[in-house]
C-alpha cells in the first residue's frame, strides 16, 4: 500500500518535472506562435467590426479560386516528381548499402543543409540565358535553345530539387526496416522479381510514400520565394498572394483571411493523414 | 557672412577648450550660443532609404550640416509612409524629416501629416519656381526609362514607349517593374496619350495596350538591383528601368543603351513630420540639403537628378547627360501629375496584380 503511493508520488513528481521541462518551449510557442496566430484570426474577421466579407470575397471571386487551384496543381506535380525521383534513389541506397549508400545519403543531407535561398539562386545561374544548361542544349544542336528561366518548368524543377531530400529521408527510414527475406521468399515461391517487388516490397514501403508525400505536399503549399524568383509571372502561389496583399495594398484583413484559409487547407491534409496513419509517424 | 559663420563654427571645439581655460569671466562675456553649446547637442532624426542612398546622404548632406550647426543627425530607415502617419497620431516622433515620392506626398498632404511649408522659415531667395510642391521641398528625381541590349539591337533599339509596346517592330523579351502606377502610365504613353492628359488614367485603355506585349513580358522586376542584374545577364532584351542601373552598366562597358525620350520622372521631396518638436531645426536642415553644391554631390553619387536647377553649375556636362533633370534631358522626360490619380491608384494596383496572373 505505502509502496503503491510511493510509486504514485514518484510518478507525479516525474510528470511535474516533464511539465517543467516543457514550460520554456510552451511559453515560447504561446508568445511567438499562438498569439500572432490569434491576431491573424482576429484581423481576418474584424475590419473594424465583426465581418465575414474577407472570406466571402475569397470564395466568391474566381481570381482567388484560380490561385488556390493553381497552388494545388503545382504542389501535386512537385510531390509526384519528388516521389518519382526519390523512390528509386532510396531503393538503391537500401539495396546496395555500403559506400554507395553513405555517399548518396551524404549528398542528400548536404543539400538538406544548404539554405533554400542559396539553392534557388543557384538555379537562376544554371538556367539563365548565359547559363551552362542552355549552352549544353546549344552544343547538342538545339539552336536557339529555349529560354528556361521564369517558366513553370524552372520553378517546378527547383521546388522538386528543394524537396527531394525530405522525400528520400522519409522513404529511406521506412525501407531500411523492410525485411528483404520476404521478397526472396516470394521469388522462391515462383514470383517474378517485378511481381515480388510490386506485391511485397511496394506495399511494405507504402507508409514511407504516404509520409514523404504528406511532408512534401504541406511544405510545398506554403512555398513563397522560389516561385516568385524563378517562376513565370502568371503562375502565382497562394503564399505569394498573401505577400502582395500585405506589402502592396496594406490589406491586412484580406491577407489574414487568405492565410487562415491556407492554414485550414494544411490542417485538413494533416487531419486526413492523422485519421489514416497517425501524426506521430510523420517524422519516421 | 555665411562663410564666416561656417568657419567659426568649424573651430568650435578649440573655441570651447579655450573657453574652459579662460574661465567663467570670459564665458560671461560671450554671447548665448556658446553657452548653449556646452549643453547636450541638439539631435535631428532623419528618415532615410538606407544602403547607398544613406551613404551618399551621410557624406554630402548630413555631415556638412552637422559640422555647420553642431546638431547631431541620427538616421532611421527605411522610409515608411505608415510610420509617418502613425507618429502624428501617437505624438511619438521617431523621425522629424523624411523624403516622399510624387504619389505619397499627395497622400501625405491630404492626410495632413506633414508641416505647412508656406509657414516654414525657408529662405525664399534660395528656392526656384516649383521648388515647393504639396508642402514638400524638391530634392532629387529618378526616371523610369527604356534601356536595351545593344547586342540584340545593333541597329538601334526602341526609342519610345510606343516602340517598346510594338513587338512586331522590335521583337524580343521585355521586362517592367511590378508597379501599377508607373506601368499603367507607361502603357498610356505607348498608346499615344499626351503626357499632360495622363491623369486620371484611362485604365481600360492602359490594360488593352499592355495586352499587346504580355506574351513578351518574361518577368517583372521588384527590386532595383534585380532589374540591373536582369539586363546585365541578358535575361531580357529591353527593360523599363531606373537610370542608375543602365548608367552603371554602361560605365562597366556592358552593351547597354538607355533612352531619355519619354522617361517617366519620379521626384522626391523633403517633408517635415507634422507637429514635430524639432520642426524649426528640420526646416533648417531641409534648407541646407537643397543647396546646389550639396544636392549636386549627393545626386552624382547615385546618379539621380537634382531638382534645384542651380545644382547643375556644380555638375560637369558629361555627368549632366546621365541625369534626368539636366537642362537637356528635362525636355524629354514626362512629369507625372499624380495629384489627379491619388484616388484611383489603390484600385488600379489591385486590377494590375490580377491582370499579371491572368
Amino acid at each position: 500500500m505505502t509502496q503503491g503511493t510511493g510509486i504514485m508520488m514518484q510518478q507525479r513528481a516525474g510528470r511535474r518535472t516533464t511539465w517543467l521541462l516543457l514550460l520554456p518551449v510552451l511559453v515560447f510557442l504561446a508568445v511567438f506562435f499562438l498569439v500572432p496566430l490569434g491576431q491573424v484570426l482576429y484581423f481576418s474577421v474584424m475590419d473594424p467590426t465583426f465581418t465575414l466579407h474577407h472570406y466571402l470575397a475569397f470564395f466568391t471571386d474566381d481570381f482567388y479560386w484560380r490561385v488556390l487551384f493553381g497552388t494545388f496543381r503545382t504542389t501535386a506535380i512537385v510531390t509526384a516528381f519528388s516521389l518519382l525521383l526519390s523512390y528509386p534513389l532510396s531503393y538503391a541506397i537500401v539495396r546496395l548499402g555500403g559506400g554507395f549508400a553513405t555517399a548518396m545519403l551524404l549528398i542528400v543531407a548536404m543539400s538538406f543543409w544548404t539554405s533554400f535561398l542559396v539553392r534557388t539562386f543557384a538555379w537562376m545561374v544554371i538556367l539563365g540565358n548565359n547559363g551552362p544548361l542552355r549552352a549544353i542544349l546549344a552544343t547538342m544542336g538545339w539552336t536557339p535553345p529555349p529560354e528556361l528561366l521564369f517558366t513553370r518548368f524552372s520553378s517546378t524543377l527547383a521546388m522538386v530539387h528543394l524537396l527531394v531530400p525530405f522525400m528520400v529521408l522519409a522513404l529511406y527510414s521506412v525501407m531500411k526496416k523492410i525485411d528483404y527475406t520476404l521478397v526472396r521468399a516470394a521469388i522462391s515461391l515462383g514470383a517474378t522479381p517485378f511481381e515480388a517487388f510490386r506485391r511485397v516490397f511496394l506495399p511494405l514501403s507504402a507508409p514511407g510514400i504516404v509520409n514523404g508525400c504528406t511532408l512534401v505536399f504541406i511544405m510545398c503549399l506554403g512555398f513563397y520565394v522560389t516561385p516568385v524568383l524563378l517562376g513565370s509571372p502568371r503562375e502565382q502561389m497562394i503564399a505569394g498572394l498573401i505577400g502582395t496583399q500585405i506589402e502592396e495594398f496594406l490589406e491586412f484583413g484580406e491577407a489574414s483571411a487568405t492565410a487562415v484559409i491556407l492554414l485550414c487547407v494544411t490542417m485538413t491534409v494533416f487531419a486526413i493523414y492523422n485519421r489514416f496513419v497517425g501524426l506521430d509517424k510523420l517524422w519516421g | 557672412m555665411t562663410n564666416k559663420n561656417i568657419k567659426t563654427e568649424g573651430k568650435s571645439i578649440s573655441r570651447r577648450s579655450a573657453l574652459q581655460l579662460a574661465g567663467a569671466t570670459v564665458a560671461l562675456t560671450f554671447p548665448g550660443p556658446f553657452i548653449s553649446r556646452a549643453h547636450a547637442r541638439d539631435v535631428l532624426y532623419v528618415n532615410t532609404w538606407g544602403g547607398p542612398w544613406e551613404e551618399a546622404a551621410q557624406k554630402h548632406l548630413f555631415e556638412p550640416f552637422m559640422k555647420e550647426t553642431g546638431v547631431e543627425i541620427k538616421t532611421v530607415s527605411p522610409v515608411s509612409f505608415a510610420k509617418l502617419a502613425a507618429q502624428v497620431k501617437t505624438g511619438v516622433y521617431e523621425f522629424d524629416v523624411t523624403t516622399l515620392g510624387d504619389s505619397d506626398i499627395v497622400r501625405a498632404n491630404e492626410a495632413g501629416i506633414i508641416e505647412d511649408a508656406s509657414k516654414a522659415p525657408l529662405d525664399q531667395s534660395k528656392l526656384w519656381p516649383g521648388a515647393v510642391f504639396q508642402n514638400g521641398v524638391g530634392s532629387h528625381a529618378f526616371a523610369t526609362l527604356i534601356s536595351y541590349r545593344k547586342d540584340k539591337f545593333p541597329n538601334g533599339g526602341p526609342q519610345s514607349w510606343a516602340d517598346f509596346f510594338n513587338p512586331q517592330k522590335f521583337p524580343g523579351t521585355r521586362c517592367l517593374q511590378r508597379h501599377a502606377g508607373r506601368v499603367l502610365a507607361i502603357a498610356l504613353l505607348a498608346d499615344g496619350v499626351a503626357p499632360d492628359k495622363l491623369y486620371p488614367m484611362d485604365l481600360d485603355r492602359a490594360f488593352k495596350a499592355l495586352e499587346r506585349i504580355k506574351p513578351h513580358l518574361r518577368v517583372w522586376w521588384t527590386q532595383g538591383p534585380q532589374s540591373g542584374q536582369l539586363l546585365r545577364d541578358g535575361e531580357v532584351d529591353m527593360i523599363g528601368i531606373w537610370q542608375t542601373y543602365p548608367v552603371r552598366l554602361m560605365r562597366e562597358k556592358q552593351p547597354v543603351e538607355l533612352v531619355w525620350n519619354q522617361a517617366l520622372l519620379d521626384r522626391a521631396y523633403w517633408v517635415v513630420s507634422k507637429g514635430s518638436p524639432r520642426a524649426d531645426l528640420a526646416w533648417k536642415f531641409v534648407q541646407s540639403a537643397i543647396r546646389p553644391e550639396r544636392i549636386s554631390k549627393f545626386a552624382l553619387e547615385n546618379i539621380y537628378g537634382p531638382l534645384n536647377p542651380k545644382a547643375f553649375e556644380h555638375v560637369s556636362t558629361d555627368d549632366a547627360r546621365l541625369m534626368p533633370t539636366s537642362p537637356e534631358n528635362i525636355k524629354k522626360v514626362v512629369i507625372q501629375d499624380t495629384s489627379k490619380a491619388s484616388d484611383q491608384l489603390q484600385e488600379a494596383s489591385k486590377q494590375f496584380e490580377r491582370w499579371i496572373g491572368r
